[in-house]
């Protein structure tokens, strides 16, 4: 190699260019390469680009143009944070921050304890297993609008709403109630709707775990004169503690993601706004793009905060 | 009730008696009808909705079960003499074509990037992986900003529209389900045994070859699994339809309904019927297939 330098040179790399393994590389570089620049082209990059954009004033005006938008700094940040549908202001009216976070930690405990409840359910053996499993899937396969507006319908102000009708026959309530559009009872019926519509999610990967536990574990139990509550406290709990973390986590993160459920619902009024309904009153209602992009990027502030939270506490709490 | 895994293991006559009359068997069946009610019940106001009579929509105490299955609501959709045509066929047809290029293309690209991935060595392949299932993290609001943006300036140098662009709407989408498609594919193929290809590789096919022959022929089942759940992601988005799309002839099948629920005169039966059509693919499609596209779901696939 070293005694013909040109030459050397030469056919070592043209030897690494067509050995196997270069091939193999430049081949899997061709195959993925479609899906990587889609993904990064359209995700990675206008991530980054929101960042950018929470910075500079950007409006309908000077769209077209973006990268001559004016520098203005933190000024969109403090817009937002100042902004009366952001801040909290009292025990009536929370802001969007507030309001996000309750909503989405209060949502995404419901989702993973009817869930659970779904799996246990699911567990036992019984005639029509298999398709009570997929009944119970349907709230989350279903398009979004549908149900939603299955939902808005079925909450009706009116006494031809189905709610109002079966409590005004129980004597539950002497009135019809408003239900979507009251303080208080509509971020009640945002967070039911949300753990009805995802307990499926929580739910299949509950029963998976389930399944999976060693039924030995149950049989010494019984042995040992274990009742059906504490098999459940000392077992079944214990083994599921992993995936409940995870579940409730994975949840937690899209549910506060979420744009659609509520604004189908309520259209983020009466105390239910959160930071995407935010994001996108700012962006494409008052067609603050900068606003819009630092309401975003505060979202994803909250998110990594999540984040490191669980990385911190599941993930250390499992290693050890 | 999870721990009565112990059918057919021997019991004491307490634990026998404490099979047959117990609380845990009451809870059982108030659990499951508890359960099948609240997820069925609004699907059958859906669909019995859809039949029902604009005097039935009116009354003052809702109508549980339609006089009979009139079609009123479904001819004001598709009927164009109707006097209130909203021409919903054409939005059905816009919805199949983002759905459908989006699951093909979708399918394709997953299945060369998750063959690369599982099969051959090249570096940066972990940092590929991670980086694509980080894109799920990413809230789908912080990206509508810069896409529109972006996309706004691309039009404009390259000339076509970003607005009522149905071609915009299926990149978007396969940048949103691609990840989880390459995440599924991947694990099927991993679960594959590599001699079966190897032997195909001695045997002189070339890589591509080995794909098309062995590869596809043995994954038809997860292949038809990505497809599927990459239709319905299409088939059901909301958000960036909602911003892409400016005019009711363009608009795909959930924001025609949205449409149709915020008209001045409300007209619920016929937002149930738009509903009811729009929901049944996605079930027919989902009840087909459903053993595979569990798998799916677990892998944490319908971001939702």
């Amino acid at each position: 190699m070293f005694g013909l330098p040109q030459e050397g040179v030469d056919r070592s790399f043209s030897r690494r260019w067509n050995s196997l393994r270069a091939r193999e590389s430049r081949l899997a570089w061709i195959l993925t390469s479609p899906t990587a620049l889609i993904v990064f082209g359209l995700v990675i990059f206008p991530a980054f680009f929101s960042g950018w954009m929470s910075f500079h004033d950007v409006s309908l005006r000077n769209l077209g143009n973006v990268f001559s938008a004016p520098f203005v700094g933190l000024e969109n940040y403090r817009d937002v944070i100042n902004n009366w549908a952001f801040r909290f202001h009292s025990w009536r009216s929370w802001g969007a921050a507030v309001t996000s976070v309750v909503y989405s930690v209060l949502s995404t405990g419901l989702t993973v304890l009817v869930g659970l409840v779904a799996a246990l359910l699911l567990n036992r053996k019984f005639k029509g297993r298999g398709i009570a499993r997929a009944v119970f899937l349907f709230p989350y396969i279903a398009p979004i609008v549908s149900v939603a507006f299955v939902w808005r319908w079925l909450l009706s102000p009116r006494t031809s709403g189905v709610l109002n009708d079966l409590l005004l026959r129980l004597g539950a309530i002497q009135d019809p109630l408003s239900y979507i559009s009251t303080r208080g009872l509509a971020l009640i019926i945002v967070i039911a709707f949300t753990a009805w519509r995802y307990f499926p999610f929580a739910m299949l990967m509950l029963l998976a775990r389930l399944q999976a536990i060693d039924g030995t574990l149950y049989e010494s139990a019984a042995v040992d004169g274990a009742n059906g509550w504490q098999k459940f406290r000392y077992i079944t709990i214990p083994e599921l503690r992993y995936v409940l973390g995870a579940v409730f986590m994975l949840r937690l993160i899209w549910t506060f993601n979420k744009f659609d459920d509520i604004f189908l619902l309520t259209g983020g009024g009466y105390g239910t706004n959160v930071l995407p309904i935010l994001t996108y009153q700012f962006t494409f209602e008052s067609f603050d793009f900068g606003k819009g992009a630092a309401t975003a990027m505060i979202l994803l502030g909250i998110l990594l905060v999540f984040l490191m939270f669980y990385l911190l506490v599941f993930v250390r709490r499992g290693e050890s | 009730m999870a721990s009565d895994k112990g059918d057919g293991q021997k019991l004491n006559i307490f634990g026998h008696l404490a099979r047959w009359f117990t609380l845990p068997r009451f809870f059982f069946a108030t659990g499951l009808t508890f359960f099948l009610t609240g997820v069925l019940f609004p699907f059958y106001w859906m669909i019995s909705s859809s039949f029902k009579s604009y005097a039935e929509i009116g009354s003052r105490r809702p109508v549980y079960f339609p006089g009979e299955l009139r079609l009123d609501a479904y001819r004001e959709l598709f009927d164009p003499s109707n006097p209130t045509f909203w021409n919903f066929g054409q939005n059905m047809l816009n919805s199949f074509k983002v759905a459908a290029p989006t699951a093909i293309i979708a399918v394709i690209l997953s299945l060369l990037g998750a063959y690369a991935i599982a099969r051959l060595r090249f570096r940066g392949k972990e940092a590929l992986l991670n980086g694509v299932l980080l894109v799920y993290l990413f809230p789908a609001v912080l990206l509508m900003i810069p896409l529109f943006a972006m996309l706004t300036k691309i039009g404009g140098a390259l000339g076509f529209g970003v607005q009522d662009n149905l071609l915009v709407l299926i990149l978007t989408y396969l940048a949103q389900t691609l990840p989880v498609a390459l995440f599924m594919l991947t694990n099927y193929f991993k679960s594959i045994p590599a001699e079966i290809e190897q032997a195909g590789l001695i045997d002189g096919c070339s890589r591509l070859g080995v794909i098309w022959r062995i590869t596809i022929p043995l994954s038809i089942p997860a292949l038809a699994s990505v497809a599927m759940y990459t239709f319905m992601i299409a088939w059901n988005e909301f958000l960036y339809a909602l911003v892409f799309l400016n005019s009711p002839e363009a608009f795909t099948v959930p924001i025609k309904i949205n449409m149709i629920f915020n008209d001045p005169t409300p007209r619920p039966h016929v937002v149930m019927a738009a509903s009811t059509i729009t929901t049944i693919p996605v079930m027919v499609l989902f009840l087909a297939l459903q053993r595979f596209l569990e798998e799916g779901l677990t892998a944490g696939s319908v971001k939702g």
